[in-house]
């Protein structure tokens, strides 16, 4: 250990003696990686923390695809744990950031950081980045920025790795917003690519239905459509007319996973799919592979738990022609011409991990 | 408006796609100037260009690599993907007589491109009409964070040093080695390297020896012609390294040095004895070997 980690691990030690009589640190910040002469970060950096969270080897192994996942809103500490949790390949709609966008320009940016900045920054931790475009209802109550907004989506559908139209539907049910649904599935119907639905938090059953009943005039066929964020009261229905049917896990305002495994006990696993909608509010990035734990303590077999966390989304929104799996093993690859710190070889550009547990920062 | 030929390379591109394209693809590609007009369109073909071409690596001879070549001096697309190409092919069959539309039409696409667009368009500018015109877009693509945008821009590009002045210039050489980018890659390095960018390169030499991190020996390549009393006790501490290809390095910089007390550190240093007169120690060997380490 060098004199000056070892001076500061000293004044630590004996600040929280001091100040906690606790006992002793953990040796965690003993770690070996943060002892070289000079710090030459090797492939040990990359390797997930050695404490993993009670419910990973329930499903170790096993590969997630979440669908809807708005990382532009989430940590890097978020990437990292969802790799390590077994997520190979994620789907971010366009949504509301929040608040409202004044102008036509942020909406460009947006869309160009969607397929850009963001899409760069989950490969750097081996997951492959893929997204929807459109134009979220809320937004699209102001309609002289929305008749902007429709002027620039065809530049960003036919873009590589763009999924479907999405996220796009009902939020207080107004006739701006469903002007503005309407129109976008007349955009995905031409390009050809699936449609991922909103369905309102308020009188959610009724604008569950009319989102449906819209596709349906518009003339889109129910297989390219995607209705999220459904309940035990909407699920039936929209399996029912042939629609895809996701499922929103999410604390206290949308599904408990509780309740989902109720619900692919009932209903099965066609054309069902689970994501976690994770955002800028209280929700988990690892709602798909923690659910896939309880389901498999619960009693659901392998084969339906990879159907309902994995293999039906990308069925469901491969019939964009942009999601090839291969990818989610090349995202992963290690890549001989990279380097990092001067001499060690890391896996494509990926971050290296640093360790959270110790007190020195290199 | 285009410094070379470039209807020549247009022939020879497309010469190179159609042995590589299904025939349905070639045509719908072949199709596209005659639309080329209408902005909306030129940016659906433009976006669209990895679905209808696939994303396959290029097949290129010896010989097509060196027409290239001829036509336009350091264009390199080896390694490149068909829809890269492809993308580059329909730029050059923009209309280029309105100068303003062209660079505005040019200039749209940057602002909404994804990874592989950008890519496409900045290893574009090298052969794209009123070369000038495209400086502050090209120091604008060094600030990214983007490995592979960075990639397209520093390395077998030559845009940068026939165009960028010397302040960009040396940001890009400083940012390839903070990235760790193959820096012999980057094209006019030994022909651009200025007392500026020495001065920088050492800062940032001594930067990390003060953090306990490794120096790229490549550095001293840009710093060698300006050795100095200022920059001399750099390459003593690089001849005095435990590393081969540091030492090497050194031993580079001192034989090509004007400055004496460098030249003298040949004889003088005992670590540099056995290769001080090898001549098979070269810049690009060192690079290699460093890639080669890893």
């Amino acid at each position: 250990m060098h004199k000056e980690q070892q001076r500061q691990y000293n004044v630590f030690k004996a600040d929280k003696q001091r100040h906690f009589n606790e006992q002793k640190l953990s040796t965690n910040m003993c770690c070996n990686h943060n002892l070289h002469d000079n710090d030459a970060i090797t492939e040990k950096d990359l390797q997930p923390g050695n404490t993993a969270p009670f419910f990973r080897e329930r499903i170790a192994g096993m590969q997630f695809f979440d669908p809807h996942v708005h990382m532009t809103s989430r940590t890097t500490d978020d990437y990292q744990a969802m790799a390590d949790a077994g997520v190979v390949a994620i789907i971010e709609p366009a949504f509301w950031l929040g608040q409202p966008r004044t102008g036509v320009e942020t909406f460009r940016d947006y869309y160009s950081s969607l397929i850009g900045w963001e899409r760069f920054r989950s490969s750097q931790f081996g997951i492959k980045h893929y997204c929807t475009i459109g134009l979220n209802s809320r937004e699209a109550n102001n309609e002289a920025l929305a008749e902007q907004v429709m002027e620039l989506l065809p530049l960003f559908i036919y873009k590589e790795g763009v999924v479907g139209v999405g996220e796009i539907g009902f939020d207080d049910q107004t006739a701006a917003e469903e002007k503005y649904y309407r129109l976008q599935l007349d955009l995905a119907k031409e390009a050809g690519l699936p449609v991922q639905i909103h369905t309102p938090h308020r009188d959610k059953k009724r604008g569950t239905t009319r989102s449906m009943d819209i596709a349906i005039e518009q003339g889109l066929q129910p297989h390219m459509v995607i209705v999220d964020h459904n309940n035990e009261e909407t699920v039936k229905e929209v399996l029912d007319r042939g629609f895809w049917a996701a499922f929103t896990i999410y604390p206290f305002t949308k599904m408990g996973n509780q309740r989902m495994v109720q619900i692919v006990k009932q209903y099965g696993t066609e054309r069902i799919m689970i994501n976690s909608a994770a955002d800028w509010g209280i929700s988990d990035p690892l709602a798909v592979p923690k659910t896939a734990a309880l389901m498999k303590e619960q009693g659901i077999s392998d084969v339906d738990i990879r159907l309902v966390t994995y293999q039906n989304a990308i069925t469901a929104f491969g019939q964009s022609g942009q999601i090839d799996e291969s990818d989610f093993a090349s995202v992963k690859e290690i890549d001989q011409s990279q380097k990092f710190s001067g001499n060690t070889v890391l896996r494509g550009g990926q971050q290296p991990r640093i360790n959270k547990d110790s007190l020195i920062i290199q | 408006m285009y410094p070379y030929n470039v209807q020549k390379l247009v022939s020879l591109l497309t010469e190179i796609i159609k042995a590589q394209v299904d025939a349905l693809v070639f045509d719908w590609l072949m199709q596209q100037p005659s639309f080329i007009d209408n902005v909306a369109h030129l940016n659906a073909s433009f976006a669209a260009m990895p679905r209808k071409t696939g994303k396959a690596i290029i097949q290129l001879t010896q010989e097509q690599e060196l027409a290239v070549q001829i036509i336009r001096p350091h264009f390199n697309i080896n390694g490149w993907r068909m829809d890269r190409l492809c993308r580059v092919w329909l730029l050059l069959n923009l209309p280029s007589a309105d100068e303003d539309r062209y660079i505005r039409t040019i200039e749209n696409l940057f602002l909404a491109a994804e990874m592989h667009e950008q890519v496409a368009l900045y290893s574009a500018l090298p052969v794209l009409a009123y070369p000038e015109q495209w400086r502050k877009r090209c120091a604008e693509g060094i600030r990214s964070n983007i490995g592979d945008v960075l990639h397209s821009i520093m390395c077998h590009n030559p845009y940068p040093s026939e165009q960028l002045d010397n302040s960009a210039w040396n940001q890009m050489v400083l940012k390839a080695f903070f990235t760790e980018k193959p820096v012999h890659q980057i094209i006019g390095l030994d022909e651009r390297a200025n007392k500026e960018l020495s001065r920088i390169l050492s800062d940032y030499a001594h930067e990390r020896w003060a953090a306990h991190r490794i120096v790229n020996p490549l550095l001293w390549r840009c710093v060698g012609a300006f050795i100095d009393e200022n920059l001399y006790p750099d390459m003593e501490r690089v001849a005095a390294s435990e590393n081969n290809l540091d030492r090497e390095a050194a031993v580079l910089v001192c034989r090509k040095s004007s400055y004496l007390p460098a030249r003298e550190l040949l004889n003088k240093s005992v670590l540099l004895q056995s290769i001080k007169d090898d001549t098979s120690v070269s810049w690009e060997g060192i690079a290699q070997r460093a890639a080669a380490a890893v």
